[in-house]
């Protein structure tokens, strides 16, 4: 005992030193792979409030841009509204009908804090589960794919972006079908990778790629990027893909959050099928 | 007494100016500006490891709480000031350190803030963006990070000396 004791007080600052360290080497780790809690995050109540005052000061420096992203947003929707149609056939009678029904849902945002220099990089949102926002849910923008929720307070919620290594949003080249994973190699803000995709395919240069909505994250068809370069990877038959991003995630402030109501519907059936095989 | 409010004072100042400044300034090729550490630096010599330990946990985890970083800084910054006493200690003048003068770049001289804090930085740096990455075979995209971030802090660290800190140490 006498012994543990000496042991204790001739390595107390190195036992000290690695207590604190572990716990900060815990938290990082656990938070990184699986957040729990939202209390040492810009989701909690304290750092998103003072974030959202920040916000306020600074959200004026790219209004012009904003704004000019706005309309034209504006504009594409004002397209699609039933004024900029010409009535083609005359004499029919509209009816109510249920062949469409409404699978996702959007909930408006606005970015109050981003790193877009990290290795993995997060974005804090000003709505919170209060609003809906719950894990997993889907973000993007006007001109393009986001993130992926994180983590969600009451009124904040933390984003996993696409400037993260792993952050595996389900895409695909719009023309040819051919899909694979979005991954981040932490070095440019403007440009991501997309893995999986085999070398036997022909690729066009300045190809769009879009989201493949397969796991019920993303509508499909949301842009994600053009295609820039291809490389072939050294004993893989893989191509190594480069995106050039076509949101600028640098001045990025309004963004939508992704709510797809039929989720629990092709989740329960998934679970259905993989119980099926006794997985 | 007023010791300990103008370290109180300068415990907010560094979380402001590296949460609300420092973080949102990117220079591109992966600069990172982190300035904390001159906090942990500028406490007296003669204070004990446990305090030190204690304040730099403190600081680290109110950086990382507000910059989605989960015990980054916290983790970089304990490694630092673990490391302090002894780089301290490697580069003491003749007679030991002088009690009342402060281990800044005015008072301790600017050879041996170069090389205390410089070498300190170093390691803060290495540790940091180490355990960010967490891969070796992108060791020298890590050292490419290490070598450029460091002229940028250690600049920022000085210019931010000469500016705060002269005025409250001639009273």
């Amino acid at each position: 005992m006498r012994n543990f004791l000496t042991f204790i007080r001739r390595f107390r600052v190195l036992l000290f030193f690695a207590l604190l360290q572990g716990f900060a080497l815990s938290i990082y780790f656990t938070f990184v792979h699986f957040p729990r809690a939202q209390y040492l995050t810009t989701a909690s109540i304290v750092s998103g409030s003072i974030l959202e005052v920040r916000n306020d000061l600074t959200k004026h420096f790219n209004l012009s841009e904003n704004n000019t992203n706005l309309q034209k947003e504006n504009i594409a929707l004002m397209d699609r509204l039933p004024f900029s149609f010409v009535q083609v056939n005359n004499g029919l009678v509209k009816i109510e009908d249920t062949t469409y029904q409404q699978q996702y849902e959007y909930i408006p945002a606005t970015l109050i804090n981003s790193t877009h220099d990290k290795r993995n990089n997060y974005f804090t949102l000003n709505i919170g589960s209060k609003q809906g926002v719950v894990r997993g849910m889907g973000v993007f923008s006007g001109k393009g794919v986001v993130g992926v929720i994180h983590n969600s307070s009451d009124h904040y919620s933390v984003v996993k972006s696409c400037l993260t290594e792993s952050i595996n949003v389900d895409v695909m080249i719009e023309k040819t079908g051919q899909f694979g994973l979005l991954k981040w190699n932490g070095k440019d803000a403007r440009r991501g990778t997309m893995w999986g995709v085999s070398n036997d395919v022909e690729l066009k240069k300045w190809a769009a790629v879009v989201t493949r909505g397969g796991g019920g994250i993303f509508p499909r068809g949301i842009p994600v990027g053009k295609i820039e370069k291809a490389t072939e990877i050294e004993g893989k038959p893989l191509w190594d893909i480069t995106l050039k991003f076509s949101e600028n995630y640098t001045s990025l402030q309004r963004v939508y959050v992704v709510k797809n109501i039929l989720l629990e519907e092709q989740k329960k059936l998934e679970s259905l099928t993989l119980n099926e095989h006794g997985l | 007494m007023s010791m300990l409010i103008k370290h109180i004072v300068r415990f907010l100042f560094f979380i402001l100016i590296q949460v609300f400044v420092l973080n949102q300034v990117e220079l591109g090729f992966g600069v990172q500006l982190m300035v904390y550490p001159l906090f942990i630096f500028l406490l007296p010599v003669e204070l004990s490891i446990f305090p030190l330990l204690a304040l730099s946990f403190l600081l680290g985890i109110s950086i990382d709480s507000m910059s989605n970083t989960y015990g980054l800084h916290t983790s970089a910054l304990l490694t630092f000031a673990y490391a302090r006493p002894f780089i301290f200690k490697l580069f003491a003048p003749r007679d030991g350190y002088d009690t009342l003068l402060r281990p800044n770049i005015f008072e301790m001289g600017r050879k041996w803030f170069f090389k205390t804090f410089g070498l300190l930085l170093v390691i803060h740096h290495f540790w940091f963006f180490l355990l960010e990455m967490f891969k070796l075979n992108e060791l020298l995209f890590v050292l490419q990070k290490v070598a450029i971030s460091i002229p940028a802090s250690f600049l920022v660290c000085i210019l931010l000396q000469y500016l705060f800190v002269t005025k409250s140490s001639d009273k």
